[in-house]
């Protein structure tokens, strides 16, 4: 298949390896998604199947566009200025970026949590946790349970129960990314988006949030972006590889059940970055 | 198989319901107050009480039936921000309109390059101009800012990169000194300078009684600009091996690169149209003097001043001429500083 846009020159999207090994519902599929900055294409043709209450793992090197995709599952795409692109994706049936529906419902449905832990600065740990809540207007009878719910889920509680009324500023880089977690469970989401979550985060916290992950997935579909092969195994039910190679579009190489993407990699490409031999 | 994909924002797509809804809120509430107004129903002030309180509704409906429940607060705020919009415009537009109006009138091309030499205040339009207080402006306004820029800015950088023990007395007269009344700064370099016997009346002086009112407003600004630098910044530097120095030259000052250049413009702004500190200092000049140290200069508010004060009809035209050439001059100023400091790299 050729690409035709206005720009960016032609280039010929192989077809992703793989997919289908995935049978179950999706809750959520991205479609045909092409994305540009600009005149230039960074990704192209993504065809994704996230399955209800699974992990999904997001791999590929460097600057080939995991954050880029990760972004357009809930809308956060549209902030930048040049950003366009075509393609849908489906959340429970329904296009995300369709003309009636409010990026705000969006997002409060598919949360994230980004690479940088970026608690609120001006707010207490408790005030941090419950600011989504608040931010989108929504009342809650029971905060106190919500915020121990929240943070014993994020796996902080036992760390930071006695000074909930500190600043957020006050915890080290680990912990604020997992106040952050906690921050996103608060507000109850479908599906959780984690790009590169325990970058910051000491070997203690990062199997903690791992463990976290894995209790979130029993009620949650998380898709997270890892650069960590191991955490990739330990987490996911799924991992797609990305690849953007000789500055073409990224696009998806292979997707399938961890398992078989990690022993069995039908591109070679696939097995070379799994065993650490390029990327 | 060939397909053509075109790249699209759909988060910007709007239908042809929105366009009517849009349409429909900002019209009707205005329509029915107006007829209300017409028929007599309500006083002028009532019906623009129900205007004002019938359109924040209305964008508050406008944003249930697009957003839902949600959108509520987004139309309300949409519609205050019109209001603000069409307050500022209306006073914007009524003062440009005014200069526009009555300065069209002296405004020639041989007024912008003659002086005001042969000419009383009874010489018929088309002879003389103000080239000579557009020049005397540009420079004592040049001048005033080179004198006022690099103190302005080694003051924020005090205030807020050495963060020396006389933090706060620096800011604390820095602030005082925003309070100073234009005509003070006049005669402060009056006093000190020209009664003294220092200096006889010139541009400098004029310069000087400038940069008294410049140097708050661009330090401050300027201060405020370099606290945005996220600290990151600082750290980064700083663990590369730098010295505080080529932290503050490299590193912090770039970063607030745009922002020092809000702060100059702030400066220019604050002080290119005050008349009263030139009252006492450049005395004024029918001529072209283009230097700044000896004889008096003219300048376009001291022009507007003694201009619109005559009772005489082609000297309040060319007054208001000047004014408009002085706004067009601010205009340019500040275009091109936004033009330098636009990362033209983006697109
Ligand atoms: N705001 C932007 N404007 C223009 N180009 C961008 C922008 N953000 C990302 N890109 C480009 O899009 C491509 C994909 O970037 P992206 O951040 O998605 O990569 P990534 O896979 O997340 O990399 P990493 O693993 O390093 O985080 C890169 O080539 C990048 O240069
Ligand atoms: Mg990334």
């Amino acid at each position: 298949m050729t690409i035709n846009s206005t720009e960016s020159s032609v280039f010929q999207v192989p077809k992703t390896k793989g997919t289908g090994s995935i049978t179950t519902d999706a809750v959520m599929e991205s479609v045909g998604m092409y994305v540009w900055f600009g005149p230039r294409l960074v990704l192209a043709d993504v065809n994704l199947k996230f399955p209800a209450n699974s992990v999904t793992a997001l791999i590929g090197p460097s600057g080939c566009g995991k954050s880029t995709f990760i972004r357009t599952l809930n809308r956060m795409h549209e902030l930048i200025p040049s950003a366009a692109l075509a393609g849908q994706v489906l959340f429970e049936g329904n296009d995300i970026y369709g003309p009636t529906v409010n990026p705000v419902d969006v997002r409060l449905r598919i949360g994230m949590v980004f690479q940088k832990p970026n608690p609120f600065p001006a707010m207490t740990i408790e005030e941090n946790v419950l600011s989504g809540l608040r931010l989108a207007k929504i009342k809650n009878e029971k905060p106190a349970e919500l915020v121990e719910k929240s943070l014993t889920q994020a796996g902080l509680w036992n760390e930071v129960k006695d000074r909930l009324g500190n600043t957020a500023g006050s915890l080290s880089g680990g912990q604020q990314q997992r106040l952050c977690i906690a921050r996103s469970l608060a507000v109850n989401p479908n599906v959780l988006l984690m790009d590169e979550p325990c970058s910051a985060l000491d070997p203690g916290s990062t199997l903690r949030v791992e463990e976290t992950i894995r209790e979130l997935s029993e009620f949650m579909t998380v898709v997270i972006v890892t650069h960590n092969m191991q955490q990739a195994q330990r987490v996911a039910q799924f991992t797609a590889f990305f690849l953007s190679e000789d500055n073409n579009p990224g696009y998806v190489v292979e997707h399938g059940p961890t398992v078989d993407v990690f022993a069995n990699p039908i591109d070679t490409r696939t097995s070379d970055y799994v065993n650490g031999r390029f990327g | 198989m060939n397909r053509t994909v075109t790249a699209s924002k759909p988060w910007k797509q709007r239908t042809s319901n929105d366009y009517l809804l849009v349409i429909a809120t900002s019209t009707l509430p205005m329509l029915v107050s107006y007829v209300a107004l017409k028929s007599g129903i309500l006083s002028p002030m009532l019906a623009g009480l129900l205007f004002i309180v019938s359109q924040i509704v209305a964008g508050g409906v406008a944003g249930l039936i697009h957003r839902g429940k949600r959108g509520v607060g987004d139309g309300i705020l949409v519609s205050l921000i019109g209001f603000s919009l069409a307050t500022i415009g209306i006073i914007m537009g009524s003062v440009l309109w005014s200069v526009l109006y009555k300065g069209l009138e002296a405004l020639k091309f041989q007024f912008l390059i003659q002086n005001n030499e042969y000419i009383t205040p009874t010489s018929p339009l088309g002879y003389g101009g103000i080239g000579h207080a557009l020049l005397g402006t540009i420079i004592i306004v040049s001048i005033a800012t080179l004198i006022s820029l690099p103190i302005g800015i080694a003051t924020a950088v005090y205030i807020t990169e050495v963060r020396g023990r006389s933090k706060v007395i620096v800011q604390s007269l820095v602030q005082a000194m925003s309070g100073v009344p234009s005509v003070v700064a006049g005669l402060f370099i009056y006093a000190t300078f020209i009664i003294s016997g220092v200096s006889a009346y010139n541009g400098f002086m004029g310069a000087l009684a400038y940069s008294i009112l410049m140097l708050p407003t661009v330090a401050r600004t300027a201060e405020e600009v370099l606290r945005l630098v996220p600290d990151d910044l600082r750290s980064a530097a700083l663990a590369l091996g730098a010295s505080r120095a080529r932290v503050v030259s490299m590193v912090v000052l770039p970063t607030a690169k745009a922002g020092l250049v809000t702060a100059t413009l702030l400066g220019i702004a604050r002080v290119i149209g005050e008349t009263a500190p030139l009252v006492f200092t450049i005395f004024g000049s029918a001529r072209t003097n283009l230097n700044p140290f000896s004889d008096g200069m003219a300048a376009l508010p001291l022009y507007i001043f003694n201009g619109v004060r005559q009772p005489f009809a082609p000297e309040q035209a060319r007054a208001y001429s000047a004014a408009l050439v002085l706004l067009i001059l601010v205009l340019i100023v500040f275009s091109l500083a936004r033009f330098l400091t636009s990362d033209r790299k983006r697109k």
